[in-house]
């Protein structure tokens, strides 16, 4: 699914310059659970923005079912980003304005679905996770386990082939991040999806088929596969 | 549809800001509003002030100074005692200087004039008593009981003066008009106002220059009509018997020709035409009356010009400023929405669409607010603005002209009375229906002004700003 090749990337700050991603080389396979862990600062978010294409490297490729990204203009990347990839927050990034189906519906606004089709979708989504009954409500009205459920929902409402979690249970409890490890799990394996999870909690990471770590933006040690 | 939702959604959630936006622009507006109308209000008044002044269709008066006393000129308004007292009743003029009447046909033929008269306008009929000699007191003063001089004001008014001029702006009351008919004819229109005063009706005598005329009708001006003549007489037999400036006869000569242009966009190059042909005439049109009307009307004027319009557009544009800054404010705080939506895939365009009409949305209640906070003022502008006056001279941007009277010593000199004409118009502050086509698309592109601003702010952000954080 994806392969990088050489990617660098760099962070101009005050005083000087940050090399966030070091040269890395890094690939997934199609319906791969991939695990990215490492501390905070080590670069592991900046990787996840570059394989979401949400960021371009200095240099290096970053291919992603065969298109290299890094040659699409910001267009082009936005319907990669609409049509191939789902994002999972840490802070869930709900639109506070918007009810879970409202926010469930905003994923499908690019893919131009019809009206009642996309509220249908939408519908479907929250079933799936288990929130039909919580699609009027808005963000503040929901747990933090129910809002990550809605931006899983929103995630996978598009039927992507990647799903690209940041630190998805980073603001749960342990009975919750459980709840939603396990959702996703089952997801991942219904849907066929290409995971990756960046987090720095083990017991997240231990659910991966592979373990990467990332040490001041290079990866510096990877674990083989496990079996699923 | 998505964005509507959307749009509602965010505008109920921040309505305290989409409020005070609104009522900013509102403010603005309305202020527009009220400015642009206290100042068409102004302009229908001065409008209504020079029509009265100048006569219906009339675009320029001509005139010329009456020039200085010859040697041998025997002044109007100075008058020689003798052995005995006398009646004296003569019809002068004195502020106005005398044109040939053949230049009325030859301005009538300039390019660009639709119609020229011409007539003798200003003209005052005195009746006193002259003392003899021997009443002459110490220095040659006369005493206190003597001169008492009745003066009325006569215009003579030729056969085509129902066209244009003063003549042309009253409305005959009782009786009938001049008619070409009458171009010989001792016969007169008396102001309603003066035959009412002086009991004078249709049939009745009244003595102009020691002739008796015969009244045919009374003749009302209109309320701002300023200082009417109080009689008409045809303009041929005010040439007979009326003396000029210093005596001057009066015979194939006007003071006055007014001058209707074909159009509106003619008036300058005919001034200019006339200027040529005459000269040392005044060549008045009504922005040079304008220029010469003082008094509180034009000081709303110039209130209205200068400083309500630098004022609104001081508060619309603070007003588009604070839009502009608080969208921006806005767009600002929403980075991680903004963030997360290119994310999901949302391209820059429909992101900036959504800012763009946000802030429409904030315009087009600023607009409704502000036209209705617009009317409002201006409705109490019309209902509680004080009387306004205009003070203008007879022979507006001419010269001062001094009427001559003797005193036994030698000559005094005076404004003649009635010289000045003050008008008092109400104001009324008219909204049109293209200034509040102007208000909304003031308050739209006050809207669309901010939304620009802050959709170019968030169509810069990158995606990744929706993360928590970037390492």
């Amino acid at each position: 699914m994806y392969t990088l090749t050489g990617v660098t990337k760099t962070y101009s700050k005050r005083g000087g310059t940050v090399i966030a991603v070091r040269d890395v080389d890094l690939s997934v396979a199609d319906g791969e659970w991939l695990a990215i862990q490492g501390r905070t600062g080590s670069g592991k978010t900046t990787l996840l923005q570059l394989l979401g294409a949400m960021l371009s490297p200095d240099s290096g490729v970053v291919v992603l079912g065969g298109k290299d990204l890094t040659r699409l203009p910001e267009p082009r990347l936005a319907g990669v980003r609409a049509a191939t990839i789902g994002f999972v927050f840490q802070t869930f990034n709900l639109i506070p304005t918007l009810s879970a189906q409202e926010n469930v519906e905003a994923a499908l606004v690019p893919m131009r679905v019809a009206d009642a089709q996309r509220r249908a979708r939408a519908r479907a989504a929250l079933h799936s996770v288990g929130l039909a009954d919580r699609a009027h409500h808005l963000p503040a009205e929901l747990s933090g386990g129910q809002q990550q459920r809605v931006g899983i929902a929103r995630a996978l409402v598009k039927e992507p082939s990647v799903l690209l979690a940041d630190e998805p249970t980073g603001n749960l409890d342990i009975d919750t991040r459980d709840e939603i490890m396990s959702l996703l799990r089952t997801l991942w394996r219904d849907h066929g999806l290409t995971v990756v999870v960046v987090t720095h909690d083990c017991a997240v990471a231990a659910r991966a088929e592979r373990v990467v770590t990332m040490r001041d933006g290079a990866l510096s040690a990877a674990a083989p596969p496990r079996a699923g | 549809m998505f964005f509507l939702t959307y749009l509602r959604r965010e505008m109920r959630h921040r309505i305290r800001q989409v409020t005070f936006i609104a009522v900013g622009l509102a403010v603005g507006i309305g202020l527009v509003v009220v400015v642009t109308s206290a100042a068409t209000g102004v302009k229908n008044a001065q409008a209504a002030v020079l029509h009265a002044l100048y006569g219906i269709g009339t675009d320029i008066t001509v005139t010329t100074a009456p020039g200085t006393a010859s040697s041998t000129a025997h002044g109007s308004g100075a008058f020689s005692p003798g052995k005995a007292s006398e009646i004296v009743d003569q019809l002068t003029g004195g502020s106005l200087g005398l044109i040939d009447e053949s230049f009325v046909a030859r301005i009538a033929r300039l390019p660009g004039v639709a119609d020229a008269i011409g007539g003798l306008a200003g003209q005052t009929d005195t009746r006193l008593t002259v003392p003899s000699l021997s009443q002459l007191g110490p220095g040659g003063r006369p005493p206190a009981s003597a001169l008492n001089p009745v003066t009325f004001f006569v215009d003579g008014v030729g056969p085509a003066g129902t066209r244009l001029g003063p003549y042309a702006s009253g409305t005959i009351g009782s009786g009938r008009g001049l008619r070409a008919s009458d171009a010989t004819a001792r016969v007169a229109v008396v102001d309603s106002s003066y035959a009412e005063a002086h009991k004078l009706k249709v049939g009745s005598a009244i003595a102009v220059a020691g002739k008796s005329f015969t009244v045919i009708g009374t003749i009302s001006q209109p309320p701002t009509g300023g200082a009417p003549a109080d009689v008409y007489i045809p303009l041929a037999v005010d040439q007979q018997i009326g003396m000029g400036p210093y005596g001057a006869g009066l015979r194939s000569r006007v003071d006055t020709i007014y001058v209707a242009a074909a159009s509106s966009a003619d008036i300058a190059a005919v001034r200019e035409e006339i200027s040529a042909l005459l000269p040392a005439a005044t060549v008045s049109t009504s922005a040079s009356l304008a220029s010469a009307v003082t008094g509180s009307l034009a000081s709303t004027a110039s209130l209205a010009n200068d400083l309500g319009r630098w004022l609104a557009i001081a508060v619309l544009l603070a007003a588009f400023a604070v839009a502009s800054l608080l969208t921006s404010a806005a767009v600002g705080r929403r980075v991680r929405e903004f963030g997360t939506l290119k994310a999901l895939g949302w391209r820059s365009r429909r992101i900036v669409a959504q800012v763009l009409g946000e802030a429409l949305v904030m315009g087009i209640a600023g607009a409704i607010l502000g036209v209705a906070a617009g009317l409002g003022g201006a409705a109490v502008i019309s209902a509680i603005a004080p009387p306004l006056s205009a003070t203008v001279g007879a022979d507006p941007g001419g010269p001062v002209p001094q009427n001559v009277t003797f005193n036994g010593g030698g000559r005094t000199s005076s404004t003649p009375a009635g010289y000045y004409h003050t008008v008092t118009v109400h104001l009324t502050a008219p909204v049109t229906l293209t200034v509040i086509v102007l208000a909304v698309l003031l308050a739209l592109a006050g809207g669309l002004v901010a939304g620009a601003l802050g959709g170019w702010r968030a169509a810069r952000l990158r995606p990744a700003a929706a993360l928590a954080s970037v390492e």
